[in-house]
């Protein structure tokens, strides 16, 4: 039975800037399943955020373009859908919530107006309903003396009462999917720890599925059930919370878990990873985490790295794990999506 | 609080609009007084009989309209009369300068309305349609009509337009009449000519803003927002980039509009022969009409106060982050 909700696969979405082609997204291969909360992780730049707007083909173009893959919903292949249909399920299916919530949310329209907005389009609700519905939700996630303050505007609010609002306004018509791209990113950490919660009472309460993106370990302990590492727009390891903190497979995995504080351990210093991410214009040859890689071998800057699976929910790319025959079955993309 | 707050810098702004027309009227009363000629010498030299003594007139006059008192009593009187609306009186039409005003303004007031309209409505459209379709064929052909249309000036346009569709094509041959309605068929044809004439320069600078203003809004996050909600792309440019784009184009158009009541507007009135104040202080002006003269110049100060008043107020309405406290 396929309980996947949601399947990118050899996802491919690329920059063309002045400067050369960014390869933002190459061949990325994730699957969200009903009523999780998957973790993308990774460093800034490593194309998370460009995989999560792919997914709604919200990147800008240009400068970008999906140049191939499949994302399919229910069996519905978004890349392909026509526009009209993206946007049914746009706001209504899949809703998307962004980093900065001051910059994400119209400064010249009302709170209420921008959460009763999707609720006027998708669900054909008047004015009257719609506003009654956005106090609802207001209330819901968190923000007091909703009736008044839903004739506010943006700039009246503080940043973690705006994320609330941009919330309110992603759960309003029920999705099936919310597509989280940093939520907390831009916030105070006690501020961030309330956001968190709503996330986790969303899970609970309406069983939705999110896509969680941020580049912070210690959020992503937090609240993930599985976790999809990306390094250099490619997936690195994918593994449930545990099999990632507790036994990272991933070099590239080791490094960012190593970068943690531990309050438990006497170590002075953090131990950053050596280097910065490399240009996703001219990436390395071979494996893309090399040129910072402390494992590092002869084979990694000749040849891709393969992806091999640890066990039925954890696989990882990398030279080190590479079996001689026994590979399960056919490395392909439909079996490497779960 | 809000609304007080409003209220309390509307007050303010008024009392800045009052002392500013003090001084304009101050000064339009130093720069006649100073002149080479005597007010009553222009007076003088507008009466066609010259029977009499000319000195003789001239005292007589200068008695008549108090032009012998001290210059301060003569100030004095000139302001408490300006502000009782006796704003003199016009030799050349022999009327009350109010009178005269109150025939014409409308006139002036309609050709500028509908210029405004015109230019506005167009340049924004063909503005956000050039950023929408950013870097086409589409886009720089409105670049390249847009510069053409800042580089024209007005009068050679209005002559150039009378050539060809009155002239030449004879399209437009009607003048102005003020026998008929103001909104008549006949009268709003004759002002098509008039109205591209002034709102081509203006309409062209409204494209090239409200480009530059839309590719910026673009830009923004909550635009990205908007399309994530499942908006169409009609309602997330008509809607959510609009609102936010609109906000620097009020600026420059109520800019334009205290500009061409002083100019564009009057210029072509004349080349166009339509009655307004244009062409009322174009006539007074050459007939040495001074009280005409200086009352259009104030009417336009009070007109360039105002709108400056009205744009900041209208800023509140559009823009909820602008507060004035």
């Amino acid at each position: 039975m396929n309980h996947n909700l949601l399947e990118v696969k050899n996802l491919k979405t690329y920059f063309f800037t002045r400067n050369g082609v960014v390869q933002a997204v190459d061949g990325v291969n994730l699957a969200l399943r009903k009523g999780e909360n998957l973790c993308l992780v990774g460093e800034s730049g490593c194309g998370k955020t460009a995989t999560a707007l792919s997914i709604l083909r919200l990147i800008d173009s240009p400068p970008g373009k999906i140049l191939g893959g499949e994302i399919l919903f229910h069996d519905e292949d978004l890349l392909r859908c026509p526009e009209e249909r993206l946007r049914q399920i746009r706001g209504r299916e899949i809703a998307m919530i962004f980093q900065d919530p001051q910059s994400s949310l119209n400064p010249v329209f009302t709170v209420g107006d921008q959460i009763a907005e999707p609720l006027k389009l998708h669900l054909k609700l008047n004015s009257k309903e719609a506003l009654e519905r956005a106090r609802e939700l207001m209330e819901q996630v968190g923000i007091p003396q909703a009736d008044e303050r839903m004739k506010d505007y943006p700039h009246q609010f503080s940043g973690g009462m705006k994320q609330r609002v941009m919330i309110a306004a992603a759960l309003s018509c029920d999705p099936e999917i919310l597509i989280a791209d940093e939520p907390t990113t831009a916030l105070d950490t006690t501020i961030k720890a309330q956001i968190l919660d709503i996330f986790h009472d969303l899970k609970q309460a309406r069983n939705m599925s999110i896509l969680f993106i941020t580049h912070d370990m210690g959020t992503v302990a937090g609240i993930a059930d599985r976790i999809v590492v990306m390094y250099g727009g490619k997936i690195a390891e994918v593994g449930t919370t545990f099999d990632i903190f507790d036994q990272p497979a991933h070099p590239y995995t080791q490094g960012l878990l190593t970068c943690l504080p531990n309050i438990s351990a006497q170590q002075q210093r953090l131990t950053p990873i050596p280097g910065t991410i490399p240009s996703l214009i001219d990436p390395p040859s071979g494996c893309i985490f090399h040129p910072r890689c402390p494992k590092r071998m002869p084979i990694c800057d000749q040849e891709d790295p393969p992806e091999v699976f640890i066990s039925d929910e954890h696989r990882v790319v990398c030279q080190l794990y590479k079996q001689p025959v026994t590979s399960p079955g056919k490395t392909g993309d439909t079996h490497s999506a779960q | 609080m809000k609304k007080a707050g409003l209220r309390g810098y509307i007050i303010k702004r008024l009392i800045y609009a009052a002392i500013i027309t003090w001084g304009v009227v101050t000064i339009t009363f130093v720069l006649l007084r100073v002149g080479p000629m005597s007010p009553a010498d222009k007076y003088l030299s507008n009466m066609s009989a010259r029977t009499q003594d000319p000195a003789q007139v001239v005292a007589a006059i200068e008695a008549r309209y108090g032009l012998d008192k001290p210059i301060y009593e003569q100030y004095f009187d000139y302001v408490v009369n300006l502000a009782r609306g006796d704003w003199g009186w016009s030799f050349s039409n022999s009327l009350p300068v109010v009178t005269l005003i109150r025939r014409h303004w409308v006139y002036s007031f309609q050709l500028i309305l509908l210029s405004m309209l015109f230019s506005a409505t167009l340049g924004i459209l063909i503005g956000v349609f050039s950023a929408v379709k950013r870097y086409t064929r589409t886009d720089y052909l409105a670049t390249l009509f847009s510069f053409i249309g800042i580089s024209i000036p007005n009068f050679w346009l209005g002559i150039m337009l009378i050539l060809i569709f009155s002239v030449q094509l004879g399209w437009f041959k009607s003048y102005y009449d003020t026998g008929l309605p103001m909104f008549s068929l006949a009268n709003l044809k004759a002002l098509v000519l008039p109205v591209i004439t002034l709102g081509t320069g203006m309409m062209a600078g409204y494209t090239r803003y409200a480009r530059s203003a839309t590719l910026d809004n673009l830009k923004q996050d909550f635009v990205r927002t908007a399309r994530a909600k499942g908006l169409p792309e009609r309602v997330v440019i008509g809607k959510h980039v609009l609102r936010n784009a609109i906000l620097p184009i009020i600026t420059i158009i109520m800019f334009d509009l205290s500009g061409i009541v002083f100019g564009g507007a009057y210029l072509t009135e004349i080349i166009f022969g339509i009655p307004g104040l244009g062409r009322v202080s174009f006539n007074a002006l050459f007939a040495s009409d001074y009280p005409v003269v200086v009352t259009i110049t104030l009417i336009g100060a009070m007109v360039v106060l105002l709108t400056n008043l009205a744009t900041d107020i209208v800023y509140t309405r559009l823009d909820p982050r602008i507060r004035y406290d």
